[in-house]
């Protein structure tokens, strides 16, 4: 999903991270002070700052997470001054530990730099050079790897492209891979598009923007009114944040009701995502996410003392004049305990378009395999 | 621009000829228009005159459009064109090396640039095949075997281009021989593919079974007499209106000591719950393990699923397609005389205006509705038959 460049992003740095992550929860593994870059204190390759160069990739819209994590540590292996090879995978491990330690949600990062650290440790060495000639060679490969994995969505829009009649679609929030799927077919068919709003961030309203701005005829549903619309769409296209090798998902929450309503209601659910997106991780439960979890949906300690009156005011009981003046809204903390991904089971996954072809969920951990087992 | 590609006069011909009896439906099946089609290939292949590879495979390619055109809906016809395909890149790969290797020792310099890429410095150094994107691709070289394989890949598109700058390396026209011998093999598999299939029959059915098939495929044929050498079992076969192939079905199956019910259609679901397995065969079965069986097979697939009986699918491999979603067409699914529905003599007194008739042939069973499908080439689940297709053809190939 798009959380990664385009959205997340600028929360990040404000206020919802501090309340995330609570202090003190796991001291080691959270440096909730970073006022700014260069004293990240533990930089792992000695002078270069990680975090810094990381977000400073970010800063560049089109740039996804994964591919951002892996140019971070071409950048790493550029400075570093490991003799070995062992020296310098544990270089690339302690800097993608550093960087981890930043985020609470770690999907996106993971998948990236879990590539090419594997890469790197399985890349053949011309033994005939020296080490620095090798590691310029891997700097270069990371390097074209980078640009080569922007063309990766239009092979996913080709892809998707097959499988759409003129039809009404259904998506959720908001991802450049969907748009870009969209916009693709769009050209050459006439397709009509509900968007989810995908509260709290209310990315969807960016879709409906650029979509309208397409001429694709859009409407703008409530997160609620899923099931509702569910009738009216012949197909749902979700991208999303990782793939794990369960062949399950990883998205912005919302996906997952979608994907169940659009499983009972028989309707197909494509999964769009890029091959650098594969995250070798078995979840079993939305709680076993590589994210930081301790503070989402936590419940007060003690029985709430003050009446609960935003229940009665939200009754439909209520005169309708009362009620559009003071339902209170959610507040930035309550907002705070809700999770911003989840994650879709395979069996509600009809097929995963990516770049490296059109897999089913299960194809997704035997690719995997290739990349990973030994 | 046809007459243009293929040159030999009597070859066109031969084209021309299959061309017209698949319009004319005196060729129908997917198991006779895939002999046909590879017979045609050879010959193709035999009278061509060509100096590189992409000569060849645009040969190839003109003659399997023509075939494809004359009867889109035969997917088998599609899928020997890209197997063949896929033979001749192979070859031409493996004359190019074994070429590189003869003239290597001698150190000639021409001999190289056959075998290696245009030189950038870059990929000098490194092979191309160690790249983060093929990684990506093809995951990590585990062995020397599997670093062929990758080479093997990356040199296709290379090579192919590489070969019409040094034609003289080796003759073109040298690799026929093996190419033909290749395709014979082919040949032999497809004639054999009835016992490939069978051959694990007695795997699948136990004994006193009760086993539901409709239509009269000879793949199941061959499976269910297969398995009549070792057990005894019992077959409930549908008539299968309108062809009614279910009847010859049932004749042939008690003809080899079989015990045999023929039933008609409208009871498949009533019998579903005494029904052990439902063996079913197919038209073509594509990349998402989805299958095209003739009509009446949804219902039996339905059926069982209802009664949660497992569903089983009896193919040759050669009818794996790699197509995604035919369903979305509705005329994929081919359409038979109507008359077969309601004949002219029957339709009196009523008002023919009125009334369409639609004769569909066949149906399209989802994968979620399939449990295996048993081939020449083992069983597979259909989650498992992209994977089959992605490493039986080449992907530039899967338009053709």
């Amino acid at each position: 999903m798009a959380t990664e460049a385009t959205t997340s992003r600028p929360h990040r740095s404000s206020t919802l991270r501090a309340v995330v992550i609570p202090e003190g929860s796991s001291p080691g593994l959270l440096e909730v002070p970073r006022k700014d870059s260069g004293n990240t204190g533990f930089a792992a390759e000695d002078q270069f700052d990680v975090y810094s160069a990381y977000k400073r990739l970010l800063s560049d819209e089109l740039l996804p997470m994964p591919v951002a994590a892996i140019l971070v540590l071409t950048e790493v292996v550029a400075n570093s001054k490991a003799a070995t090879m062992y020296e310098l995978v544990e270089g690339l491990k302690d800097a993608a530990a550093v960087l981890k330690s930043k985020y609470s949600n770690q999907v996106g990062l993971t998948a990236g730099c879990d590539l090419f650290i594997r890469y790197v440790t399985t890349a053949r060495q011309d033994f005939s050079r020296d080490f620095s000639h090798h590691k310029a060679e891997l700097v270069r490969q990371g390097k074209e790897y980078a640009e080569t994995a922007q063309s990766s969505r239009d092979k996913i829009a080709e892809h998707a492209f097959g499988f759409i009649k003129e039809d009404a679609i259904l998506t959720h929030s908001y991802s450049r891979v969907v748009m870009q799927a969209l916009l693709k077919a769009n050209r050459r068919k006439r397709i009509s598009v509900y968007v989810t709003e995908a509260r709290p961030k209310g990315l969807g309203m960016k879709t409906y923007n650029a979509l309208t701005a397409a001429g694709i005829p859009c409407t703008v549903i409530l997160d609620s009114a899923v099931a509702y619309c569910m009738d009216k769409v012949d197909l749902v296209l979700v991208g999303s944040e990782a793939v794990v090798e369960s062949g399950g998902l990883i998205n912005a929450v919302g996906t997952l009701s979608m994907a169940i309503i659009a499983k009972a209601a028989n309707k197909p659910l494509y999964a769009l995502a890029e091959s650098y997106k594969f995250l070798r991780f078995f979840p079993l439960s939305q709680y076993d996410l590589p994210i930081d979890n301790s503070s989402l949906l936590t419940l007060p300690s003690q029985k709430p003392t003050a009446p609960r009156h935003s229940l009665t005011l939200a009754s439909p009981m209520t005169p309708r004049a009362v009620q559009s003046q003071s339902v209170p809204e959610m507040s930035q903390e309550q907002i705070a305990k809700n999770p911003e991904v989840d994650y879709t089971r395979p069996d509600l996954i009809t097929l995963v378009f990516s770049d490296v072809g059109i897999l089913t969920p299960d194809g997704i951990s035997s690719f995997l395999v290739g990349v990973f087992a030994d | 621009m046809r007459d243009t590609v293929i040159k030999d006069k009597g070859t066109q011909k031969h084209v021309e000829a299959f061309v017209s009896k698949l319009r004319r439906r005196q060729v129908v099946g997917s198991h006779a228009t895939a002999i046909e089609t590879v017979l045609l290939l050879r010959q193709v292949i035999s009278t061509a005159r060509f100096n590189t590879l992409d000569q060849l495979v645009t040969i190839v390619k003109a003659a399997g459009r023509q075939i494809i055109e004359a009867q889109p809906k035969e997917h088998s016809i599609g899928n020997i064109v890209r197997k063949v395909l896929r033979l001749i890149r192979e070859e031409f790969n493996a004359a190019a090396t074994a070429a590189g290797a003869t003239s290597s020792p001698t150190s000639t310099p021409p001999a190289r640039a056959t075998q290696l890429p245009p030189p950038t410095p870059a990929s000098a150094v490194v092979p191309p095949s160690s790249s983060l994107s093929n990684f990506v691709l093809l995951g990590h070289p585990r062995s020397n075997q599997s670093l062929a394989v990758e080479q093997a890949s990356q040199g296709h598109p290379r090579q192919g281009s590489g070969h019409g700058e040094h034609s003289e390396e080796f003759k073109a026209m040298s690799v026929k021989p093996a190419l033909i011998d290749a395709i014979k093999d082919v040949i032999d598999e497809l004639e054999t593919v009835y016992d490939g299939v069978a051959k694990n029959a007695r795997d699948h059915i136990h004994a006193d079974e009760i086993i539901l098939t409709i239509g009269k495929s000879r793949t199941v044929e061959a499976f269910l007499k297969s398995a009549a050498h070792y057990r005894k079992f019992t077959v409930i076969v549908a008539e299968t209106a309108p062809s009614f192939s279910g009847r010859d079905m049932a004749q042939s199956l008690s003809a080899s000591g079989i015990s045999t019910v023929l039933v008609p259609d409208s009871c498949v679901y009533a019998l579903m719950s005494r029904v052990n397995k439902v063996i079913l065969g197919a038209h073509a079965v594509l990349a998402n393990g989805g299958v095209f069986a003739i009509s009446g097979s949804l219902i039996a697939a339905a059926a069982a699923r209802a009664h949660a009986t497992p569903v089983v699918i009896c193919t040759g491999q050669y009818k794996f397609t790699p197509l995604w979603n035919l369903y979305h067409e509705y005329a994929a699914v081919d359409f038979g005389d109507p008359a077969q529905v309601l004949a002219a003599k029957d339709s009196e007194g009523i008002d023919m205006d009125k009334v369409d008739i639609v004769n569909p042939y066949y149906d399209y069973v989802k994968p979620e509705l399939v449990d295996v499908l048993i081939t020449n080439e083992g069983d597979h689940p259909p989650s498992y038959v992209y994977r089959v297709v992605k490493e039986a053809y080449d992907e530039e190939d899967s338009d053709l």
